[in-house]
Order: C-alpha cells, then structure tokens, then sequence
C-alpha cells in the first residue's frame, strides 16, 4: 500500500524501528523500509556481519551509513544471522532503488517464532503508524 | 581588472597554474584518477580547467564542483609534480573561490552549516560516551577528533585503554570540531569552536596535547587561530608519537603491515614513529607496495568520503588490494578516517583485518592477560 508517497507492501511485517520482515520457510527475511530509506538519503556502507552471528530482539545487528547520517540495524528477533545480501557490499543502493527486493539485508533464524507477533501486520495497523511515523518526523525536521 | 583577477587562483596561483606542463605524472599517483580513470578529476586535468577559467573561457560554475570538490588533498600528485605544482593549494584556493561565488558542492556548504549550528561535523547532540573524565587538571590532555568520537569509538575506547595501561595521567574534555577541514573545502575555522577548545584545553594545566587524529594534529600545529596552544608551552604530539618507544610488553607473529595516512605521512613527515611502535609488537612487519611518500591515499580526506562515497570507498579497495598482495594477517593504521574507509571498503572475502595500532595493542594486551 501506499501511504503519502511511501510504499509499505501489506503482506510484510515492521518493527517500529523501520525494518520489514518476510517469513521465508524457516527463516525470516529483513531490509529497511521504504521511509527509512529515504529518510537516510542515499546508503553508501551496510555492514555485512558473519553468518552465525548470535541476534538479540532490539539489540545491534549491524551499521548502516548514508551521506549524512550512521543508523543501527537492530534485529526484530533473538536468533542466529544466516546469511547477508552480499550484493550491497559493492551496491548499497539497492538499498534505495529496491528497498523491498534486490535491496533485502539479512537472513534470520528466529529461535522464538512467537516474536514476530510483536511486529506491526496489516492495512489498518500500519497505516496509523506510518501517518504518526510521518508527523512525528515532520515535527523534528 | 579582469573578471578572474578577483579570484584567488589568479592572485596567489597563475603562475603555478601556468607552470603544469600537462605532463601526466600526476596520473600515476592519483586515487581518484586511479579508482575513476576520469581525466577531469585528475591533478592535469584540473589544472587544465583553472586554466581556461584564467583565460576568461570557463566560469568557476557549479558544474566544475564535480572536479574541483573531488580530490582528498592526499598531496601525491605535487609530491611527484616534476614542475612544482602545488595542487593542493591551488585546489584549496579554487574551492574558496567558489565559495565566495556561491557555487561550492553542496555537501561542503552542509558542512559548514552543520558546523555552525553543531559541535562536531557529524550533527550530533551528545558527546561520545567514553565512562571516562572530562575536563581534569592532568599532566596529558587527549583529544579525540569527531571521527573518533561518533564514527569509530571502539577505536578510541582501544587508544584510551592502551593510555590506561601505560598509567598516563590524562584527561579527556568536553572537545568540539577543531574545523580544520572546513579550511579545506572553501570555509574558514570556526572562532566559536576553536575558543572553546582552546578554553578546554589550556584550563587542564596539560603540558602536552595528544591527539588520535592526525588532521586535528596538523590543525592544531599550523592554523594561527590555535597558536595559543604552543604560545602556552604545551607540546602537541599525535599518538603514535606518543608511544613510540614505549615497552609494551606484547608481541606477536602474525604478519602486519601499515598504511600510511596522507595526513601522518606526507603532510606531516611521521614516518617512523608508528612503524616503531609496529616493529616492536610484529617483527613479521611488511611494507605495502606503496608506503612512506608512496603511499596511496585511502579516498577518505578532504571531505570525499562525505561528498563522493562511492569513489571513495572504490579509492579504499585499491589500497586493500596491495594488503592483499603483500599477504598480511593485519593492515593497522594511525587515523580513524582511514580505519572507517578501509573497514568500511573491506571484502567479506578478504580475511586480513582493519585496525588502528591502539585496537591492534589492545588484542594483544587482552590476549597475553588470558
């Protein structure tokens, strides 16, 4: 769907902090969301851990950097990092141009699938946090 | 009086300008003509377009930002110039030219605003937190650069560790920008912030000034606006200096080499201080293919990581590339600039590591701690 200009495909889950997640057999499947990607200008570093790396929900996974600013990618779930996207180590803009395909980040094992419970799904509920999401950033530009 | 007489390459520079004989030499040393191949951003080639802007022919326009803004200032094009021409100079004089026509890269006019709203170049609000004291009376004030501070802090958590080890007494303060760069790219210091480090610096009583980050280092020794600092007796040294000889107690066999940052090396002649250090803790030390004056610049200077990432980090994976081919376990160096670009730039297929001399010394420490 798309909400003032932002495209939020509806089958995905968000964590508030801006990262969509997709279920993907057995792993989870995340990248940042269209308004935070353009948010944080054109990405020019994503930090690219190695697999096995132990996740913490709302603990660093990794860095991401554009121009102007250093973000951190926290990780929606606890769990063990599988894989990277190793095409945004010479192209982190796939990042921008295909926030939702060729721009995916990471691959996730979740040890506690009942976590993605916790993630925002669905027309209704993402619509209102995306319109707060906006005004609140409106507000502090 | 002609139109470019106004501008500073015409007052201070024609001659130079004049001087380039269009011989290349340039090119072979170039990171940004070597990551891009482009003529244009190439030392010949920009002299080639100052010149027509001379000539009345070009305007110093926005559309020369491309060219003129990217260059790190790494200073291997003069070092080689069989003509004397010193680029960096005139590229400085051309950036403050277009400053003043209001025709700067967009991202160094951010930079300065930023600036002057910020007390660091990155637009924060809160100080690095380091669980450190700030703003003691202390024989050593350590200064540590807004790079080191908001963009590679474990960096900087290793060099105050490695200062903790050593039992230094030193402070650290509530520093700001020291605004060198904005020298750099067609502004001027900061008054504001350099006062304030000034007030910070001279209020702990030090005796010497250690910095981590060799453009603060060059800042602080060469701009008038700073001169209070040695006026006072303080001896500014950058750390490598400042542990040079010092017995660590470490040692290891792995097989390191060094890269030599633009701002340490050739504009400052620090050579061997860090290699000192280095040889003492790795006796298999190796030599990049290019080192010492030689050494390729990491594409990160002169604002070109903020304004050109891409060729930026294509200029860092050059450089990666000569680790690569020496064969070491390790590359160290002594900027956090080069550090983040190199890291930053770094294959997941390479599997030499990126770390700054305090990170590498802090490993060691740890390790032979058990």
């Amino acid at each position: 769907m798309q909400i003032q200009g932002y495209e939020f495909p509806e089958d995905l889950h968000y964590d508030p902090e801006h990262f969509w997640v997709r279920v993907d057999g057995d792993e989870l499947v995340m990248g940042m969301d269209d308004f935070a990607q353009k948010l944080a200008g054109e990405i020019v570093f994503v930090q690219l851990p190695d697999d096995g790396k132990k996740l913490k929900k709302g603990k660093k996974l990794a860095k991401v950097e554009s121009g102007k600013w250093l973000g951190k990618v926290l990780s929606p779930v606890d769990g063990v990092l599988m894989g990277v996207n190793e095409a945004l180590e010479t192209d982190p803009g796939l990042i921008n141009r295909d926030p939702y395909g060729e721009g995916w980040m990471y691959r996730i094992k979740a040890e506690d699938a009942g976590q993605m419970e916790d993630l925002l799904h669905g027309g209704e509920a993402l619509e209102a946090w995306v319109q707060a999401e906006i005004a609140k950033h409106a507000s502090e530009a | 009086m002609s139109a470019s007489a106004k501008l500073e390459i015409e007052r201070s520079f024609r001659d130079q300008i004049g001087r380039c004989s269009r011989c290349g030499f340039c090119q072979a040393h170039c990171p940004v003509f070597g990551a891009s191949l482009r003529p244009a951003v190439n030392a010949r080639g920009k002299m080639l377009l100052l010149k027509e802007v001379l000539e009345g022919k070009l305007e110093l326009s926005r559309e020369l930002a491309e060219s003129i803004f990217q260059c790190t200032t790494c200073a291997s094009c003069s070092t080689n110039c069989p003509s004397g021409v010193q680029v960096p100079e005139i590229i400085k004089a051309a950036r403050r030219d277009m400053a003043g026509l209001g025709t700067c890269h967009p991202a160094f006019v951010a930079m300065d605003q930023v600036l002057e709203q910020y007390p660091n170049i990155y637009a924060e609000e809160e100080p690095g937190d380091f669980d450190r004291p700030r703003n003691q009376r202390a024989e050593v004030v350590y200064f540590m650069g807004c790079v080191g501070q908001y963009r590679e802090e474990e960096a900087t958590e290793a060099a105050l560790a490695v200062l903790d080890h050593l039992e230094v007494d030193y402070t650290l303060i509530d520093e700001v920008c020291c605004s060198g760069v904005l020298e750099d790219v067609g502004f001027g210091i900061k008054p504001v912030l350099a006062e304030k480090n000034l007030e910070l610096i001279l209020s702990t009583g030090a005796r010497t000034l250690v910095t981590g980050c060799p453009y603060c280092f060059r800042t602080f020794n060469n701009k008038e606006v700073y001169a209070p600092i040695k006026q006072e007796g303080v001896k500014i040294v950058h750390l490598s200096q400042f542990l040079a000889g010092r017995d660590l107690g470490v040692r290891t066999d792995q097989v390191v080499t060094y890269h030599d940052p633009c701002d340490l090396g050739r504009h400052t002649g620090i050579y061997a201080e860090p290699r000192k250090t280095i040889r003492a803790l790795a006796p298999n030390f190796v030599e990049l293919p290019h080192h010492h004056a030689d050494a390729l610049c990491c594409g990160a200077g002169g604002g070109v990581r903020g304004a050109f990432a891409k060729n930026s980090l294509d200029m860092a994976r050059r450089r990666l590339a000569e680790v690569e081919e020496v064969g070491a376990q390790v590359v160290l160096t002594e900027c956090n600039s080069c550090a983040h670009n190199l890291s930053n730039a770094k294959l997941r297929a390479q599997k030499f590591r990126v770390l700054t001399t305090p990170q590498f010394i802090l490993e060691l420490l740890e390790q032979s701690q058990g």
